[in-house]
């Protein structure tokens, strides 16, 4: 079996919010979350805007103090890390940011945006920095003599690789890419990925990739969670997810995804949702999706279902307990355990 | 339609390669500073003033104090080169010395004001919850008594000098400062860099003082560009209804105090003092511009 890089177990962060007169209320952002990634190994996470995929991955890399549960990397807890006690895990875990606007300090020249986590960690002697700078450049495809500038003289696609040269260092064995490209030209998107592919087969770094493009998702990811509320809804192989996916929410997900083909598009039934997205500070009692969700069943507004195991992926919904087996079936949702079953 | 082309001789080829050398942060900050004329101007204004405040006096024979009531209200002249007061006085002379005093004050206390507003505001930005709160709460103390309170207060106290001034206009002076730079950090604290920052594992120190003061540079060395005139201000006021810097020593608010009396018969006396704080303030004004966009590096 592949060695496990990372591992999170019930992971929760709530936030408080509104301080006032009715006392403190709390958004549940991540609620009772668990996966591992493997040594190598791209997890996509998706979900709509505010689902709480970015406070996970800013969770995992403690920018935010985790409420609950355990984040375990190569064994270690470090969930309850103090700062002092987090240093030399800075090195192994980084995080690729969303916006290259905003996420390169704009009076450091590039030299010394790449040369900080260096100098930080006091690795290298400044002559030696320099060139291993300019090795980071090439890397990432810029120009050695780019050195000197200034972010802003740069186009978007550049900066995001100047971050991600940043980023690189350290040597991380675990990168957060919070919507690397989601700021970026579409011809773009696909050189920053392209370079992120190429910089996880020479390393063997693990990813753990936010986004919202589900195309791209699927194409980089090996695995893919989907997200809602700040629950996982559902893991699995990122071709059987997109392929087929399990969770009611997931097939509403993945229909809206457009689709380069006129004639396919057309075929295609689009799962449209009723509602709005509930408020976190107020999700509803039982499974957060149960207010929308075409099948819901009594249990539905009860409890929120624990992960079932299907076809080797998990899958928190109550049709897929062996009790509803039969009334999926006849609710005419496609046959899901067809084959394997 | 080949024949259409013919190809350039090979040592054209790099002839419209522009490249830029590569300059260091100050020399482009200098750079950039130049090419703003009414900066230059102010620039060059005050190092006049600041030159003649300090070698001014050497290059006269009379001394601030020394009477000639002979010879009161002399017109320009070789000897006296802006005339004399109505002691006789020469003005240029006190002119220099009013300059000392003014400039001193106005620099001395804009120093300190921003480097205590820097720190405080910095910090309460940064550290933000409680300590903020209770740090904010002083500072509205502080700010609800009139600023000129703490300066005559402290001059009841300490005798009418330089140092009695620049204290008491120290006392509330960092405030404006600490609450500019306070709204700056906690708004660039939750930018991405600071993030990124943390994430590599930085320091709070690093943090504060390398990512995000260094960011809000612009916006206090506006502030600061305003401490100074409303210093040099509050010393020409305290010094015209009489209350300032003691005679025999001249500062300019006191030279234009005692030209009030005789401002229609010789206009003059109230002009130079006045013209010496305005165009000290104007310069200064001009001066704090240049320097923030010349600071800016996305500017060009």
């Amino acid at each position: 079996m592949e060695e496990k890089v990372l591992e999170v177990k019930n992971l929760c962060k709530f936030f408080e919010v509104n301080r006032g007169f009715q006392g403190a209320q709390v958004v549940q952002a991540v609620n009772d979350i668990s996966f591992d990634i493997k040594k190598g190994e791209t997890l996509g996470l998706v979900g709509e805007s505010g689902c709480g995929k970015s406070s996970l991955g800013r969770t995992i890399l403690r920018i935010y103090e985790p409420t609950k549960g355990q984040i375990l990397f190569q064994g270690e807890d470090i969930a309850g890390f103090s700062r002092r006690q987090m240093l030399p895990y800075r090195q192994k875990l980084q995080m690729i940011f969303q916006d290259p606007y905003a996420s390169l300090n704009p009076r450091f020249t590039v030299g010394e945006i790449i040369g900080e986590p260096m100098d930080i960690h006091n690795i290298l002697t400044p002559s030696q920095r320099e060139k291993r700078v300019q090795e980071l450049l090439e890397t990432v495809g810029l120009k050695p003599d780019h050195i000197r500038r200034y972010p802003h003289e740069f186009s978007g696609g550049q900066r995001q690789r100047i971050g991600i040269a940043r980023t690189l260092a350290l040597n991380p064995e675990f990168i957060v890419c919070d919507e690397p490209i989601s700021a970026l030209d579409v011809s773009i998107q696909a050189q920053v990925i392209n370079l992120l592919e190429k910089i996880q087969k020479e390393r063997g770094i693990s990813y753990l990739f936010i986004a919202h493009d589900l195309g791209m998702v699927k194409h980089i990811s090996h695995r893919i969670g989907v997200m809602y509320l700040g629950h996982m809804m559902e893991m699995g192989m990122a071709n059987d997810v997109y392929k087929k996916p399990l969770h009611p929410y997931s097939k509403a997900l993945l229909s809206a995804e457009p689709i380069p083909d006129p004639k396919s598009a057309r075929a295609r039934k689009r799962i449209l949702l009723e509602g709005e997205i509930p408020s976190p500070i107020h999700p509803p009692k039982g499974c957060p999706f149960n207010t929308r969700c075409p099948y819901a069943v009594a249990e539905c507004f009860n409890q929120m279902p624990a992960a079932f195991r299907v076809d080797g992926r998990q899958v928190a919904c109550y049709l897929y307990s062996p009790k509803y087996l039969r009334k999926r079936e006849s609710l005419n949702i496609e046959p899901l355990l067809s084959k394997e079953a | 339609m080949s024949d259409w082309f013919e190809p350039l001789p090979a040592e054209e080829k790099n002839s419209e390669f522009i490249a830029m050398q590569s300059k260091t942060f100050l020399q482009e900050a200098w750079e950039r500073f130049k090419k703003n004329k009414m900066a230059v101007a102010g620039l060059i204004v005050l190092l006049i003033f600041t030159l003649l405040a300090i070698f001014g006096p050497f290059f006269s024979p009379y001394d601030y104090d020394a009477q000639d009531t002979s010879n009161a209200y002399a017109a320009f002249s070789a000897q006296h080169l802006l005339g004399t007061d109505k002691f006789g006085r020469d003005v240029f002379v006190r002119l220099c010395y009013g300059a000392r005093i003014s400039l001193l004050i106005g620099f001395g206390a804009a120093l300190i004001n921003s480097f205590t507003g820097v720190i405080i505001g910095g910090l309460c930005g940064y550290i933000g919850g409680k300590f903020d709160t209770i740090v904010m709460r002083i500072v509205d103390i502080i700010y609800a008594m009139p600023s000129m309170l703490y300066v005559i207060l402290i001059m009841m106290v300490n005798g009418a000098n330089v140092r009695s001034i620049l204290i008491g206009v120290c006392i509330p002076g960092w405030i404006g400062m600490a609450r500019q730079v306070r709204g700056q950090i906690i708004g660039l604290k939750e930018q991405e860099f600071a993030l990124a920052a943390l994430v590599l594992g930085a320091s709070d120190k690093r943090i504060l003082f390398k990512h995000l003061i260094i960011n809000a540079i612009g916006p206090i060395i506006v502030q600061m560009t305003l401490l100074v005139p409303s210093a040099i201000f509050t010393e020409a006021f305290l010094s015209f209804i009489g209350i300032g810097i003691s005679a025999p020593m001249a500062s300019w608010g006191s030279m234009a105090q005692d030209a009030r009396q005789v401002i229609t018969l010789h206009p003059v006396q109230m002009l130079l003092p006045t013209l010496c704080i305005c165009l000290t303030i104007f310069s200064l004004n001009f001066l704090g511009e240049g320097i923030g966009d010349a600071l800016n590096p996305k500017k060009k």
